[in-house]
């Protein structure tokens, strides 16, 4: 049954889309992690128990249950017995920097482009594709959800980019192009989309969704990926320069974030194409 | 017979109206009897509705529809998604009766296992909360008071298919709108059970829904999902009232309305 989305529910599914592969309690724990660091899962919500994390992940109830012990540790959640009980996300989206650093940290230079360049494959052909098939209602649709998004703060703007994305990709008609910006959004979504952190950045960010739906009415499906390449191809420059200014910060700069646009360095201009 | 392209006869005005005749009876032999079973489950949910009188059990009224629900996954080979009845939101609040089949993305090829219950946010102040009176398959019916085809969409938010989604009104007293009765099918199933139904040589018919969309076609070059893009189909699409059945270059192709499912045929010339 068709539904209508708000922000971040389709991505919020794929976090608990099943996981194959080995090393799964890793991954669930990555998956988690990232989802609650990164603000896709809020402060306060209640995550699935046990038996239904395992069940929805397609994973042992035990890997399950290591994962949400490890996130205790971490105090990213809390367990309450009860009625009531279950385990709920304790993390602060206002003191999240320095767990984003530490997400970042971990990914090296030739993961993140490498996750860009694959997203960039997704996402570029799907709003080329987008293109030729968007109706004039869809049309309307996407203007709505642009107008719809808060662009003031980062988290919101960050969600509302997943929800445009998640949309231009439904109207490229391809099951296979939709499932795959899902898991992609829910892998990497999140830390990709970091630097809109910056309120330049955001401003840009919605001018790029703009110019995309602008492309889109023309029916012009090169410009339509072309923007969308250039968009994930900057964002990922933006990622490398904050993870070198990360690692070149010195240790006692931790708790003062060295994320560009946040220190007194200059924000790196990203890619031009 | 050898066929290829520049050396086939230019099919007659005839023959092109033919086939779409031919493909709008095709599109009814495959959609009626799902609204057939629909329209049952329109008298049962009504009279059930009529017996409850003003206050409605919601928990009663989920029993009565998977028991409807579960007979149509048993009955159908693969086809159904998904089903089940959608309340208005005076009627059971914001609520979703809707089962999902054993078959998805994750389990095809399998026989359907079971069916579970959809989930759905029911308090409209959460933030993932879903006003569906506003989306289509809501929205027309409750307008027309008729039956309606959505799609083809990628369903994302539920299953990952790509979705055709037959809805019903179902009304009250006659008047009043309680909700819509629906089946979601895959659109896989439809293009293996229709294509063969629309095969006629030199003419080729495409069915397409209201916004243009191609849903299957005979001519095997025509993407599902493509949008179809004929001179004077966008005004065609857009009044109802208009009863020109000529269109494209030279008028050589056909349209016609598949009744009110809002689906319609184009039929015409393959193109060389």
């Amino acid at each position: 049954m068709p539904q209508s989305s708000r922000a971040g529910s389709g991505t919020r599914a794929a976090i608990f889309a099943p996981l194959d592969g080995a090393g799964r309690a890793e991954l669930v724990l990555q998956r988690l992690t990232d989802a609650i660091v990164l603000g896709v899962l809020h402060d306060g919500e209640r995550l699935p128990s046990e038996a239904e994390l395992a069940r929805q992940l397609g994973v042992a109830t035990v890997t399950a249950r290591e994962a949400l012990e490890i996130l205790r540790r971490n105090n990213l959640v809390h367990t309450k017995r009860g009625r009531d009980g279950g385990s709920f996300v304790t993390f602060a989206g206002g003191g999240s920097t320095d767990l984003q650093d530490d997400r970042l940290l971990a990914w090296s230079r030739v993961q993140v482009r490498d996750l860009g360049v694959h997203y960039c494959a997704i996402a570029g052909l799907a709003a080329e594709l987008a293109g030729d098939r968007a109706s004039a209602a869809d049309i309307t649709n996407l203007e709505r959800i642009l107008d719809r998004t808060d662009a003031g703060i980062a988290e919101a703007a960050r969600r509302g980019q997943g929800t445009f994305r998640l949309e231009v990709a439904a109207l490229s008609q391809s099951a296979r192009l939709v499932r795959e910006e899902l898991r992609l959004q829910a892998e990497f979504g999140a830390l990709l989309w970091l630097s809109l952190r910056e309120p330049l950045r955001r401003e840009r960010c919605r001018a790029v969704q703009r110019e995309t739906v602008a492309a889109l009415v023309a029916e012009d499906g090169a410009r339509a990926r072309q923007l969308t390449v250039e968009q994930i191809m900057e964002s990922v420059e933006w990622l490398i320069e904050a993870k070198s200014l990360l690692e070149k910060s010195p240790l006692e700069q931790k708790g003062s974030s060295a994320m560009p646009g946040t220190t007194s360095t200059p924000v790196p201009t990203g890619a031009s194409a | 017979m050898t066929i290829a392209p520049g050396h086939t006869t230019p099919p007659t005005d005839a023959s092109v109206a033919s086939v779409t005749d031919a493909s709008v009876a095709s599109v009814a032999d495959v959609f009626d009897p799902v609204f057939s079973r629909l329209e049952r489950w329109v008298d049962l949910v009504e009279s059930y509705a009529a017996r409850s009188g003003t206050i409605a059990d919601r928990a009663q009224f989920d029993f009565l529809v998977e028991k409807l629900v579960r007979a149509e996954f048993d009955d159908s080979n693969g086809c159904v998604i998904g089903a089940g009845f959608v309340s208005a939101p005076h009627f059971l609040g914001w609520h979703l009766a809707w089962w999902l089949g054993g078959r998805n993305a994750a389990s095809q090829g399998q026989p359907a296992t079971g069916i579970r219950h959809l989930e759905t946010v029911e308090d409209p102040l959460e933030e993932s909360f879903r006003d569906y009176t506003a989306l289509e398959w809501w929205r027309v019916p409750a307008q027309t008071g008729r039956r309606h085809i959505t799609g083809p969409y990628v369903d994302y938010l539920c299953t990952d298919e790509y979705t055709l989604t037959l809805t019903l009104p179902v009304y009250r007293d006659g008047s009043e709108l309680i909700g819509v009765v629906g089946i979601d099918l895959s659109v896989d199933e439809i293009e293996r059970d229709l294509v063969p139904r629309l095969n006629a040589g030199a003419v080729a018919a495409t069915v397409i829904n209201a916004s243009g969309r191609v849903v299957v076609s005979a001519d095997a070059h025509l993407a599902t999902g493509a949008l179809l893009r004929l001179p004077g189909l966008t005004e065609l699409l857009s009044d109802r009232t208009l009863s020109i059945t000529a269109l494209g270059p030279d008028g050589a192709h056909s349209f016609q309305w598949c009744g009110r499912t809002g689906l319609a045929v184009v039929a015409g010339p393959l193109p060389s």
